[in-house]
């Protein structure tokens, strides 16, 4: 008799059969850029906020304001870091993306008052003459670090780790190795680069002190220094981090970006986003540093809701990288053939690490950059991040709070009995005691009333 | 017209280290040619970020990160150096008379560093340019990651010698407990050695009768999964 329903294996899944023929023929792991594709991690979809009503006005939309200003370093350094929003472009290397993913970016930034980030490989001219406010990376690899760019900076960031793959270093595979990136990285082109995942002058937490006070003696107090690190550990780092006297610690959860990393490793390493903020905010909370130190979160930040959530929880400000890619026209339905000539398709486009982006961002081919024009680009990506402040706002104001920055847990309402376990955020429906059940019991009338009903 | 004063002391026992980095950027802007760092008491970021020309003794130990993030400077340490003398130097000259901690060079991009005595682990780590010079003998991993310059060793390594290096070239003049991976040791012809031989001499070391030139043997440069034995260790 023949059978007419095919059953699939849960256990031996088509994605499992075809990554174990995948790797019988690469003889390698997979590397892939974006980020972990997990579809089961805790997330900040899982919180709901809680309006004002009657116990608390809201503010009115169109006529009350809602800041959103944010500064870095303030009363610490002689230039704090001021953001219009609480936004900051996520550190994408010159390499990963290409100048003019760099240009539009920092064009886009400027326009909306927030920073934008080197990543790693050195600061590109483009991308310093664009961005008004730039972050300068300091990585394991110290590729492209010179003083002169450094004292050019508006803020220092000393990488540790990135969310994608905390505890490795990074990687760039040989095609995206161009002439000019060799050169800016003082590497042999056509490498497949692979960085250190160590700093070379520095080991544990006592050094980092010394390294900052150095960064410090560098730019001549003039500038923030932050500290990034790749939300593992989130609970510890953080107060270290605060010990060294970082002007504000960035934490990046396991759903960030990545131009390429061994995919086991996206998926099986880190600490959800939504969890890490949890942890880094109460560290900061017991050390009595919570004001003073800013948090900035990073990992798959997408909107508003996501960035405000963040917020509510303890973070000070968001970190976008893969949203800002999007923005500039990752994954768009565009030269659909070039797609497919990658094996893939707009919207499951991971393609980064091959180097020949359909959309000209992640690639440094110089027909595909034409691709991109960074005057169009930019206006795109600043019509994402006002999006992103508005709906942060439209919280904020419904919340009944004058700045973004005032929203806290108590906004809050988890829906799921996780969530409500990381967060610390009580479940739907459980924000009070409920006293008045002790009164059924109690209440012969309403004991009557139950009786009657149950009859 | 105002005379250039010809020298700075400072005495880092009465001055803060705000102080003493500050006081050298004044001598930098006034161009004096000479600053004295005396009772450097082996402390941390003693001179670092100076990038116009000056010439800097130090009377002393000096401890972590001295002369890094430097450019065109010129400097001798009487006595031994702690963490990552002269990271990242761009262009310049830095002598230590002593022994250097681990890190020495971290990062170096040109100009030359020459320790007298010997130096800690990962020495040269991830250099990018220029020559270091250790008359004595270098630690674990030195040379690691090593992308571009020229390192001499005129005494014995330790393990992982030139690990995963891109490119650039260790001289060594004594023993190599053990060479990193992709790594191999070829040829030196006698030009060579007489280059280095000078090298060396310029800074009152005395060169040993032949050095092993040891460089990256371009087996890491692209995955290869025929040789997984070598790839094992790296990725
Ligand atoms: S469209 Fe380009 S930037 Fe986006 S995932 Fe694909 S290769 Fe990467």
């Amino acid at each position: 008799m023949e059978r007419d329903i095919i059953r699939k294996s849960k256990v031996w899944s088509p994605e499992k059969i075809e990554e174990i023929q995948e790797k019988s023929d690469l003889g390698r792991y997979r590397i892939r850029g974006q980020a972990t594709k997990r579809a089961d991690l805790p997330s900040f979809d899982d919180l709901v906020f809680t309006p004002a009503g009657l116990s608390r006005v809201p503010l009115e939309g169109y006529r009350e304001r809602c800041d959103t200003e944010v500064i870095i370093g303030e009363g610490k350094v002689k230039r704090p870091l001021v953001l219009d929003t609480p936004i900051m472009v996520a550190g994408m290397s010159f390499g990963a993306i290409n100048a003019h993913a760099k240009e539009a970016l920092g064009i886009a930034a400027t326009r909306t008052g927030i920073s934008t980030c080197t990543g790693d490989g050195g600061m590109h001219p483009v991308e310093r003459e664009a961005s008004e406010k730039l972050v300068y990376q300091l990585l394991p690899s110290r590729y492209g670090l010179n003083p002169y760019d450094l004292q050019k900076a508006d803020a220092i960031e000393i990488v540790v780790s990135q969310g994608a793959k905390p505890g490795t270093g990074g990687t760039l595979l040989g095609q995206k190795v161009s002439e000019e990136v060799a050169h800016m990285r003082d590497l042999p082109p056509g490498v497949d680069q692979r960085s250190p995942c160590r700093h070379p002058d520095w080991m544990g937490p006592d050094d980092l002190g010394v390294k900052m006070e150095q960064i410090r003696e560098a730019t001549n107090y003039e500038v923030p220094v932050m500290i990034k690190i790749g939300a593992g550990r989130v609970y510890d780092d953080t107060k270290l981090a605060a010990k060294v006297g970082a002007d504000a610690i960035v934490i990046d959860g396991m759903e960030g970006g990545t131009a390429a990393s061994p995919e086991i490793q996206l998926d099986h390493t880190g600490i959800p986003t939504v969890a890490a903020v949890v942890e880094a905010a109460e560290a900061l909370h017991e050390i009595g540093l919570k004001k003073e130190i800013k948090l900035i979160i990073g990992g798959g930040i997408s909107n508003g809701a996501d960035a405000a959530k963040a917020i509510a929880l303890g973070a000070d400000v968001v970190y976008i990288g893969s949203a800002m890619l999007i923005a500039l026209n990752c994954n768009k339905s565009l030269y659909l053939e070039d797609y497919k000539a990658l094996g893939t398709e707009p919207a499951a486009c991971h393609h980064c690490h091959t180097g020949k982006c359909p959309v000209g961002i992640a690639t440094q081919d110089t027909d595909l950059m034409a691709r991109l024009d960074p005057f169009e680009a930019a206006d795109r990506v600043e019509n994402y991040i006002n999006s992103i402040t508005m709906e942060m706002q439209i919280f904020a104001r419904s919340c009944g709070k004058s700045k973004v920055n005032a929203l806290d847990p108590t906004d809050l309402r988890s829906l799921t009995l996780t969530s409500s376990l990381i967060t610390g955020v009580p479940i739907v429906g459980m924000g009070h005691h409920k006293p008045h059940y002790a009164d059924y019991e109690s209440s012969s009338v309403e004991q009557n009333v139950l009786s009657q009903l149950l009859v | 017209m105002e005379s250039i004063k010809e020298k700075v002391i400072i005495d880092c026992e009465t001055t803060s280290l705000k102080q003493i980095n500050q006081k050298i950027r004044d001598a930098v802007k006034d161009k004096v040619p000479e600053v004295i760092i005396e009772n450097p008491w082996a402390s941390h970021n003693l001179g670092v970020g100076i990038t116009e020309s000056i010439h800097i003794i130090y009377k002393g130990d000096v401890g972590y990160y001295a002369l890094s993030l430097c450019d065109k400077v010129t400097a001798k340490v009487e006595g031994n150096a702690g963490w990552a003398i002269g990271e990242n130097l761009m262009d310049g000259e830095i002598i230590v008379e002593g022994n250097t901690a681990s890190a020495c060079g971290a990062s170096l991009r040109g100009g030359t560093i020459a320790v007298k005595g010997s130096s800690g682990a990962r020495a040269g780590i991830g250099m990018k340019g220029g020559e270091l010079i250790i008359g004595g003998n270098a630690g674990y991993m030195t040379g690691f990651m090593m992308q571009k310059g020229r390192m001499i060793i005129c005494g014995n390594t330790g393990k992982a010698l030139g690990d995963s290096m891109y490119n650039g070239t260790i001289y060594v003049g004594g023993e190599i407990e053990e060479l990193g991976n992709g790594t191999e040791i070829v040829d030196l012809p006698p030009a060579e050695y007489n280059m280095i031989k000078d090298r060396v001499e310029t800074y009152g070391i005395t060169a040993p009768p032949s050095f092993k030139k040891v460089v990256c043997n371009g087996r890491l440069h692209n995955f290869n999964k025929k040789e997984f034995g070598i790839w094992k260790e790296i990725l």
